[in-house]
């Protein structure tokens, strides 16, 4: 394709919404601005084999291409939603076993610790051919747990909210290691050139505690760290050129930035001006597709009634999900949702009787939305839905006027879909009080390895060497792939 | 390597040569003395506490490593992991030397020591095995330069001497000075926030050229006294203060707080002590005999959240913010996450849940008034004894016309009443009986009281009164309470559940505070803070000063230097400057002037390949580092560069455009009146910020969003930043003003205004071919001219 070719197509690609899918869907390789404009002949050029999102060779044959990671920061209730524990209301208000507590640290330690049980207000229900339990929270969710692998007995180590998210994303409590999203387009790359191949969508009251080092790159170059979208009104601003600028003045400025930025490039060597460099091509090629991925009225009503959206131009966790789905369509790697907040230790702005029940609903209905709707356009076999919070809550019951219950960190839910997870399935069984496991305890490590498995990486090869170290998402402990939750 | 600094300092200079090492490297360990929280600590902390540490939960085989009563103890065994001066009979060097399934770290657990590492420890157990303090707890001392002046230098920075003295034991070779144009760019913009002007450019170039050292001495000199200084390192501060313009939670009315924020430029700029600084802040309502800026000050501690929302129990929002000041002080003071000891027994730092609740003592004595500050022209408690005095004679009035006034209202006809003002018609068709003295006296003025002189005069003088004090700023402000709260522990953090009582004090691991007759206060607490025997104070802010500099602190973790910090990467460079701040008497401009004098700050930021391969974090200070600019100064340096920029210093905080739409997401629909005239074109820093809908400019580039403390930045680099400097209609105006100068002054000079340096041939012919606005916009989205190199 000549140059004068490619400015056609870039016109083609402004007017044609088909075209743009075919671009993403197809993982043209990246199309450099240069290429863009007729005539361009520019010394300076990027080889575009350097560009670090390109769609990059697994470690061996992947089941799954994206992931849509929905996080429920603070920490759901899994002895409220899906553990059903009749022993926790028979015995409820009375104290735990001490043989459960030898050794245990909590978040909240002191010497009044509270260790007695509170049974659940819910009704559980068995659903589905798997006969799989779910709480009265989650009727949407119920009538899908054919399409779900839960996983009982997640474990992890911290159980303070920031450091227990970071934890989860990057595999430690400390800060400056790459999130699973960075690693994931620093391994796969993106097959999306429209998008950012990290996207961070955020619903709630407020932000995720610990913000932005959530979706960080760590000690990868910052090209990897996550995109987030704003948090209300519209997800992305300036999209449209300023006020007389016409497209084709857009391109040649942003041309004439490329150029000038990739000599200073060369001249100081500063990594920083390479992730600029890709960031320009990308606000540029966002200005068509994000206008395009937002513009929700394409999607039918029946698709709306299904998330649950009443305004599409109102943010929510159901918009969200929509908005995922959408970018997964278009090729985005992966998607993170965050929906604060779940820390219901009881209290009046955070308990089980009110609170719990009203952020189910808000999660519920869309949650079980996009993995049917994500079937039915044939993308959960090659997408994995996460579904999880930093951590579980205890069995035993912060009782203040209203109830609420601790951060656990021993067992907790988190439920899988497609990507080559086994749908109908559950893993791992926890006491009779749901609060350790009896079999087959899974670490965040080992969900990591898991994931990182079915996008064809081993968790073993992927690393980044830093300070004279070899850095993988796992770390130094040992972390095994789950093939038990795997089909 | 590491290991040979200690012996350093013994060692003539000339010493310095890699044979001499590699031969001195083989004797370390019989003549060097190890440090345990240096050279040890980190080996078990990464190889043995998992299973041998201060977690009962998890520990093996009943040992604990991590103090050297646990270490020497007796084990079931019968033997002993540590036996001072006996190596041989230590089990614990024993189990690290052996290699068959004795061997420690076991092989299952993946670790594994290096030899150093074996022989380090083993020289350790011959030495005495000795266990230290944590090193942020014990005081910090000059250690004497590691490297003096020679024959070719007649002295060496002390920076660089122990920047030097690593990097040579490192084998590697420190970057060139960076030139001038770039020096003189570099200081700009991290002293003011400001590029510099193309002709201060051009002077200083000269200048360098006939004596660098001074010409480089004399900008830093001319720059400190620039007000703009404390403009840049006043945001420095905010961020720490977590200042913004609003109250925040769900209602986020705005508030007025904007003096407090002068009050720290204008600190700065007059470089008051920083331990005075600090004592004003926290503690200036308790000062004998406090001025107004003393009083100003307290808003340091006013800038935590109000929840207005309705049904709430304000005083579980007034222990949030006690626990927000407890957090803050901890953090931007003493680095301690002491919040964490809110809910139950620090974790990893030695802090009870008792002793944060002492803490939280200092801080829970305190009325939050505000503060109405008057022109010093105005003799502001004359008037308000005046108006007072006319208020009651005014009243006396009105009372005594009572009956004259009914009259008069029942007079009126429809028409005349449609005549007064709508506020009037609704006095007058209102209830009589809920009328307020002030509403009386306006009807009584329109009706009787129009023809009674006496009463007009007076209540003309009254108004008068009443503008005149209307000049007055209001300020949140702290005030210590007469009558002391009782603080007691709360149950798990929850204002509901108290315990035990307890009366302030501070962590029993710093130095003691020791208490007086009257109970320990605020002030206590600040002098303590600031005193020379506490350990963390003056090391935590030079790190943090240092950490602007170069885009990390010498301690990475700024916030944490407690046990879960990372050490310091140059602790004996780190504890010169703690201790040299001090001597200097705290001054903060004179610690300015100390970094950027060094060779260390003057290097050229330009990276190479063999830093690369072997430092590619720049831990080690080779080289500067280029740091894209914080998200004011983006706007800042984009207004220098296009002219627009006003100078106008403090005030009310003001508005710039923004995007349609961002004011309406909040619960509460916000106004946002775009300013005019120059308040259009002013510095960041004064954008107003409400913390429930920030202005996306400044978010978008990581600026802090003043719900907590921030005291380090992360630099995000992003397509939605890129969308921002491209299509914002704020940062496309200041495009076309820079056009504007394009067109007058040509492209070579708007160049040299965003980039400070000359333009290459290259450079030019690319920015030649396009119409003068493309090019004006070019130059604003430049990496360059957002970077400080």
């Amino acid at each position: 394709m000549n140059n004068a070719d490619m400015y056609q197509q870039h016109l083609l690609q402004q007017q044609t919404r088909r075209h743009f899918f075919n671009q993403c869907g197809l993982g043209v390789g990246s199309i450099a601005l240069a290429n863009l404009i007729a005539g361009s002949s520019d010394a300076n050029h990027l080889d575009t084999s350097s560009n670090p999102l390109a769609p990059k060779p697994t470690h061996f044959p992947a089941r799954a291409k994206r992931v849509i990671y929905l996080f429920m920061a603070g920490g759901p209730s899994q002895l409220d939603m899906f553990e059903h524990k009749p022993m926790l209301n028979q015995l409820n208000g009375q104290q735990i076993p001490q043989s459960y507590l030898e050794g245990k640290r909590f978040a909240f330690m002191d010497s009044s610790h509270r260790v007695n049980l509170l049974g659940t207000r819910r009704a559980f229900q068995q659903y589905g051919q798997s006969g799989a339990w779910v709480s009265d929270l989650l009727p949407h969710t119920a009538k899908i747990v054919d399409q779900l692998t839960f996983i009982r007995t997640c474990k992890t180590d911290l159980f303070n909210h920031a450091p227990a998210k970071l934890f989860m994303n990057t595999g430690t409590g400390q800060f400056g290691r790459p999130s699973l999203g960075s690693w994931l387009t620093y391994g796969l790359g993106s097959e999306c050139n429209d998008l950012p191949g990290f996207v961070v969508l955020q619903s709630g009251p407020r932000g995720p505690r610990g913000g932005s080092i959530l979706w960080g790159s760590g000690m990868l170059p910052t090209t990897y760290q996550g995109v987030p979208l704003r948090n209300q009104g519209e997800p992305i601003l300036n999209l449209t050129n300023p006020e007389s600028v016409t497209d084709s003045d857009q391109v040649r400025v942003l041309e004439a930035v490329r150029k000038l930025n990739s000599i200073r490039l060369a001249e100081t060597g500063d990594e920083e001006i390479s992730t600029r460099i890709n960031a320009y091509e990308m606000a540029y090629r966002m200005q068509t597709s994000a206008p395009e991925l937002m513009d929700t009225s394409d999607e039918s009503r029946q698709t709306l009634d299904m998330y649950g959206i009443k305004q599409p131009k109102e943010a929510s966790f159901a918009r969200n999900c929509l908005l995922a789905r959408r970018l997964v369509e278009r090729g985005v790697r992966f998607v993170q949702l965050y929906h604060t907040n779940w820390d219901h230790h009881g209290g009046p702005t955070e308990n089980l009787e009110e609170h719990l029940p009203s952020i189910s609903r808000e999660i519920d209905q869309s949650g079980a939305a996009l993995v049917m709707d994500l079937k039915q356009r044939g993308l959960l076999e090659d997408t994995i839905v996460v579904w999880g919070g930093e951590f579980g809550r205890t069995p035993m019951g912060e009782v203040r006027e209203s109830t609420g219950r601790n951060h656990h960190i021993d067992a907790f839910t988190m439920w899988f879909a497609g990507g080559g997870f086994k749908p109908g399935f559950s893993y791992g069984q926890t006491d009779e009080f749901g609060f350790g496991p009896i079999d087959h305890s899974v670490h965040v490590r080992d969900i990591h390895a898991t994931l990182l498995h079915q996008l064809g990486l081993s968790h073993e090869r992927l690393s980044v060497r830093s300070q004279g170290l070899d850095f993988k998402l796992t770390g130094v402990q040992p972390a095994n792939v789950v093939h038990d939750v795997l089909m | 390597m590491l290991l040979l600094f200690r012996i350093l300092p013994h060692v003539p200079r000339w010493f310095f040569g890699s044979l001499l090492l590699s031969v001195l490297a083989c004797q370390y360990a019989v003549a060097q003395e190890l440090q345990y929280n240096r050279d040890v600590r980190p080996i078990l902390a990464e190889n043995c506490f998992a299973c041998h540490g201060f977690d009962k939960g998890k520990r093996e085989a009943g040992l604990r490593l991590d103090n050297r009563e646990g270490a020497t103890a007796t084990l079931d065994s019968g033997k002993a992991a540590v036996i001072p001066g006996k190596p041989d009979e230590s089990e614990l060097i024993q189990r690290i030397l052996a290699t068959d399934e004795e061997m420690m770290p076991p092989h299952e657990s993946g670790k594994k020591l290096t030899d150093k590492q074996r022989d380090i420890l083993k020289s350790w157990v011959v030495q005495g095995a000795r266990y230290d303090k944590h090193w942020s707890f014990v005081p910090p001392t000059k250690s004497p330069l590691p490297i003096q002046a020679n024959a070719s230098q007649s002295t060496v920075h002390p920076i660089d001497s122990f920047v030097l003295d690593r990097l040579a034991n490192e084998h590697l070779s420190p970057s060139p000075e960076a030139d001038p144009t770039t020096l003189i760019r570099r200081l700009n913009l991290d002293l003011l926030g400001l590029p510099p002007t193309v002709q201060e450019v051009d002077d200083f170039v000269a200048a360098f050229r006939l004596n660098a050292e001074k010409a480089k001495s004399d900008l830093v000199t001319r720059l400190l006294q620039t007000p703009s200084y404390g403009e840049r390192w006043g945001r420095w501060w905010l961020d720490q203060a977590r200042y913004a313009d609003s109250n925040g939670y769900s209602v986020d009315a705005p508030r007025q707080i904007w003096k407090y924020r002068d009050w720290v430029i204008n600190a700065l700029n007059r470089d008051l002590p920083f331990d005075q600084f600090t004592i004003e802040q926290l503690a200036g309502d308790v000062l004998p005999n406090p001025t107004e800026p003393q009083l100003v000050a307290t808003g340091f501690h006013r800038n935590t959240q109000i929840n207005q929302e309705g049904g709430i129990d304000p005083e579980q929002f007034r222990i949030d913010s006690v626990f927000d000041r407890v957090a803050t002080t901890g953090t931007v003071w003493l680095g301690l996450t002491i919040g964490c000891a809110q809910c139950h027994d620090h974790k990893f730092d030695p802090i009870e849940q008792k002793e944060y609740y002492r803490f939280f003592a200092f801080f829970n004595n305190q009325e939050e008034p505000e503060l109405t500050l008057y022109p010093p022209e105005l003799n502001a408690p004359s008037l308000h004894a005046e108006q007072k005095q006319l208020e009651q004679s005014t009243n006396g009035i009105v009372a005594d016309k009572a009956e004259a006034l009914r009259l008069w209202e029942e007079s009126l006809t429809t028409e005349q009443i449609q005549a007064f003002s709508k506020d009037n018609q609704k006095l007058i068709a209102g209830d009589k009986s809920k009328r307020n003295a002030i509403q009386k006296r306006s009807l009584y003025a329109l009706g009787p009281g129009a023809n009674d002189d006496a009463f007009q005069k007076e209540l003309q003088r009254l108004r008068e009164i009443e503008k005149l004090l209307g000049k007055g700023v209001s300020t949140m402000v702290m005030k210590e309470r007469s009558s002391p709260r009782k603080t007691k522990l709360f149950i798990q953090g929850d204002f509901t559940r108290p315990a035990d009582e307890v009366t302030s004090g501070t962590p029993a691991v710093l130095p003691k505070l020791e208490p007086n007759e009257n109970g320990l206060n605020r002030l206590d607490l600040a002098r303590w803070i600031v005193s020379p025997n506490n350990p963390l104070t003056s090391r935590v802010i030079v790190n943090r000063v240092w950490q602007h500099y170069f885009g990390r602190g010498l301690v990475e973790t700024e916030n944490d230097f407690g046990l879960q910090g990372t050490p310091p990467s140059h602790p004996e460079l780190l504890d010169w400057l703690a201790v040299e701040f001090v001597e200097r008497g705290w001054s903060l401009k004179e610690l300015h002037r100390l970094i950027v004098s060094s060779k260390t700050y003057q290097r050229s930021s330009v990276d190479r390949a063999d830093l690369r391969e072997k430092d590619r974090g720049n831990y080690l200070l080779a080289r500067q580092r280029r740091l894209r600019l914080d998200a004011e100064i983006v706007r800042d340096v984009e207004l220098a560069a296009c002219g627009l920029l006003s100078s106008k210093m403090g005030g009310p905080p003001v508005y710039p455009p923004i995007p349609q739409g961002v004011m309406g997401q909040g619960q509460v629909k916000r106004d946002w009146k775009v300013s005019t005239g120059e308040d259009r074109y002013r510095r960041g820093l004064y954008t107003f910020v409400y913390r429930a809908t920030p202005p996306p400019s400044l978010t978008v580039f990581d600026a802090p969003d003043g719900f907590s403390t921030c005291t380090r930045r992360t630099r995000s680099n992003t397509p939605l930043q890129s969308l921002t400097l491209m299509n914002d209609s704020g940062f496309f105006e200041f495009a076309k003003a820079l056009e504007k100068i394009i067109q007058t002054d040509g492209i070579e000079v708007a160049f040299r205004r965003c980039a400070s340096r000359s333009a290459s041939e290259q450079e030019l012919a690319i920015l030649k071919e396009l119409d003068t606005l493309s090019a004006a916009r070019a130059l604003l989205n430049l990496d360059e001219t957002v970077t400080r190199e």
